[in-house]
């Protein structure tokens, strides 16, 4: 095993798999171009050969060298990387963070689905969608408590996924309070405050003096909460 | 005097357009600002900045970019000198010896000398960059084909790769990463759909400006939230004494050499500011009689470092302006905002746009001198507002960076890509991964694709055509041999201590 350790053969592991998955896809677009003999694969393949390649010269540089360091004073320089604490290092704080990182993901994936088997068309989801929304809102923030930094990781993601249905009028306060509190603030006051400066700056500069269109939602009441805002500063 | 006289007319030009004037303003500050702010740098600003560029006239654009390029350079030096926490990797040397002097008491002599050197050597950059770029720019209108951009792509892409990482391996594979995103998309000869999953979102590629977001805005919070989470984010402090002009004027040597070396590292492409910034470093221990006073608070520690990194600043443009290839991230960024304008950077911008290009040297002139007048009357506004708590940063930066990323399409998926980004980026600078070098795989891969493709119809596909091709055939080689060279250090030398550590026992 030389040096090699556990997190080295799986950061390998991954490229490599990676590399493996992208070529098997880019069979579906595998085909001649008339004017280029190389097709439209030739310059994916070659870079795909490359990952392969890469990961393996530093998976030999891993078992000769172990973890090493930067290999010359640039490198070093260069370095824009952060350690990461030990109790965030752990297979338990990871699998912890991917569970929290795929609700997001859950919130986008599912709605449509029962929709689809209830044969609803895609505009008469929004109860489903709040149904959906409000036990993933309270698993998260369970789970949040618990796991701040996989949480401040998560929630804009989460953010994201509901700004679609729920518009970044209606959301954008509790966002702006829930980072706070993620990064470790408990002044109420302090964060109602904070957060209704921020929404005031952003809608001010960006819906009344620039005539941005942000997302107001389309499920009730959020769309009508986000179009009555939108209304009144314009 | 052609020069002169066209540094003249973008001069006027700047100063007689109201908006101009205050982007150029605002680019000044807000540069300054969050290359001072611990937790965000020039980059974040210039990502949150890039979708409302669109909105802008392409002068207004290009030239906010380059302003807040000078004056975010200097900004970093701030934090570098009183918290040991560099704005970017350009600024680390300053911190060798800037963080001791703070430790000792003398912080203010050290951002006096930040202040001072980086504007010397910024502006000089900046006329050297105006009497270079345009010559350089008519020869390479001749003398510059697809084959030798895309030699000169894959020169550029080997630097990044070999020093703009932690080490070589993961140099290459944040480049790779970068390119395999950029073939996302329509390929860009017979426009064949690849990796688009058979979703439509993806069939126009992943669009750089999320993807930009996510990793240099989101997730520089999510790794700042981290440290406040655990405790490791520190308040800043500091008293302000700046250093006396005769002071400054004993190292008047150490000034010229750093200009020299600055400029001359800062034209390579790959990560010319940070090279230029140890190098300058660097041979100013090298050259000194008291080499062991270095790393332990000595001022031409910090004149060296700022001096050079500022005058790498003017000769970064040359290339991208030139020849069109970036050579790190902000540059990158500034392809993007041709790119939205649809125009592309490189010599014929002489030709059809040299209007834009005069206003711009002239921004970056003024900028450098703008940073001695703001930097002696304004830190002391700027160390107060470094006392806002990150914790109230952070939602405002998260919503602009929410808005800009809306803002491009009207598409709300570019939001979800851009925080993904974020936690893609959080976890790959975990591992050591450059999260730059993915950005100049990502703007670079278009070009470089394209560039081959045209090469090798050119050349009737044979490599040997690179040999009639003498600059194509240099930088191929230069590319080769840049590799080769880190790849034999990766294996045979021995890793190298801490800098600061390093330097401490040199």
């Amino acid at each position: 095993m030389g040096n090699l350790k556990t997190g080295h053969l799986v950061e390998a592991g991954l490229w490599l798999l990676l590399a493996l998955v992208l070529f098997i896809y880019s069979f579906e677009f595998n085909k001649p171009i008339e004017i280029y003999k190389f097709g439209a694969s030739g310059w994916p393949r070659a870079i795909i050969l490359l990952i392969v390649l890469a990961a393996l010269g530093q998976l030999f540089w891993h078992w000769k060298r172990g973890e090493g360091g930067a290999t010359s004073k640039l490198n070093a320089a260069a370095d824009d990387s952060v350690e990461a604490p030990d109790d965030h290092s752990s297979l338990g704080w990871y699998m912890h963070t991917l569970v929290l990182v795929a609700i997001p993901f859950i919130y986008m994936r599912v709605p449509d689905f029962i929709g689809g088997m209830m044969g609803l068309p895609p505009d008469g989801l929004g109860t489903i969608k709040m149904l959906t929304a409000a036990p993933l809102l309270v698993l998260f923030a369970w789970m949040a408590y618990r796991n701040q930094v996989g949480g401040m990781l998560a929630l804009p993601i989460f953010f994201a996924a509901l700004l679609q249905d729920m518009g970044f009028y209606a959301l954008a306060p509790m966002f702006a309070m829930g980072v706070m509190y993620l990064m470790g603030e408990r002044r109420i006051k302090w964060m109602a405050g904070v957060a209704a400066g921020v929404f005031g700056i952003l809608l001010l500069l960006f819906v009344k003096l620039l005539y941005v269109g942000l997302p107001t939602g389309n499920v009730r009441p959020f769309y009508d909460f986000g179009n009555w805002v939108v209304t009144v500063l314009q | 005097m052609d020069a002169f006289n066209n540094f003249a007319n973008g001069t006027v030009a700047l100063f007689s357009d109201p908006l101009g004037i205050v982007i150029f303003l605002s680019g000044v500050v807000g540069g300054m600002l969050f290359g001072a702010i611990p937790g965000v740098s020039m980059l974040t600003l210039a990502a949150i900045l890039l979708p409302f560029t669109a909105h802008l006239s392409a002068e207004h654009g290009i030239m906010l970019f380059s302003v807040i390029y000078c004056t975010g350079v200097y900004g970093g030096a701030i934090t570098a000198i009183l918290f040991n926490i560099p704005g970017s990797p350009e600024n680390a040397p300053t911190a060798f010896d800037g963080y001791p002097m703070t430790q000792k008491g003398q912080a203010g002599r050290a951002v006096g000398a930040a202040v001072m050197c980086s504007a010397i050597g910024g502006t000089v950059s900046a006329v050297l960059m105006m009497l270079a770029t345009a010559p350089i720019a008519d020869w390479a209108i001749s003398a510059f084909g697809p084959p030798e951009i895309f030699a000169l792509v894959f020169f550029g892409l080997a630097v990044a790769a070999s020093v703009g990482a932690k080490t070589i391996w993961k140099g290459w594979l944040s480049i790779l990463a970068g390119l395999m995103i950029a073939v996302v998309g329509l390929d860009p000869v017979g426009g064949i759909e690849r990796y688009d999953f058979n979703m439509p979102y993806l069939l126009a590629g992943i669009h750089f400006i999320p993807t930009i977001l996510g990793f240099f805005a989101v997730s520089e919070i999510m790794v700042q939230a981290e440290k406040k989470v655990t405790g490791a984010y520190s308040a800043p402090k500091l008293s302000v004494d700046f250093p006396s002009f005769a002071e400054l004027w004993a190292h008047k040597f150490a000034v010229v050499r750093s200009i020299i070396i600055g400029f001359f590292c800062g034209i390579l492409p790959g990560i010319g500011a940070t090279l230029a910034a140890f190098m300058g470093y660097n041979e100013a221990v090298r050259w000194s009689k008291e080499r062991w006073e270095f790393g332990k608070g000595k001022l031409e520690g910090v004149i060296s470092s700022e001096t050079a990194n500022n005058a790498a600043t003017g000769a970064a443009m040359i290339p991208l302006l030139a020849l069109g290839l970036p050579g790190g991230a902000l540059t990158a960024m500034m392809v993007g905002v041709f790119q939205m304008h649809d125009m592309e950077p490189g010599p014929l911008v002489f030709l059809n746009s040299a209007d834009l290009v005069w206003v711009v040297f002239a921004a970056m002139f003024f900028a450098n001198l703008s940073i001695l007048l703001i930097g002696f009357l304004e830190t002391k506004t700027i160390i107060n507002l470094l006392r806002i708590p990150f914790q109230f940063l952070a939602p405002l930066i998260l919503m602009l960076a929410t808005v800009g990323a809306y803002a491009v399409r009207g598409l709300v998926i570019d939001v979800v890509v851009m925080f993904v980004a974020g936690v893609v980026g959080f976890f790959l600078r975990r591992t050591g991964y450059s999260v730059a070098g993915i950005v100049l795989g990502l703007i670079l891969g278009k070009i470089g694709e394209q560039t081959f493709a045209q090469a090798m119809q050119m050349l009737h596909y044979e490599w040997t055509g690179y040999f009639s091709r003498p600059i194509g055939l240099a930088l191929l080689v230069a590319g080769f041999l840049t590799l080769g060279a880190s790849a034999y250090r990766a294996f045979y030398a021995a890793p190298v201590q801490e800098p600061e550590e390093e330097t401490k026992s040199a």
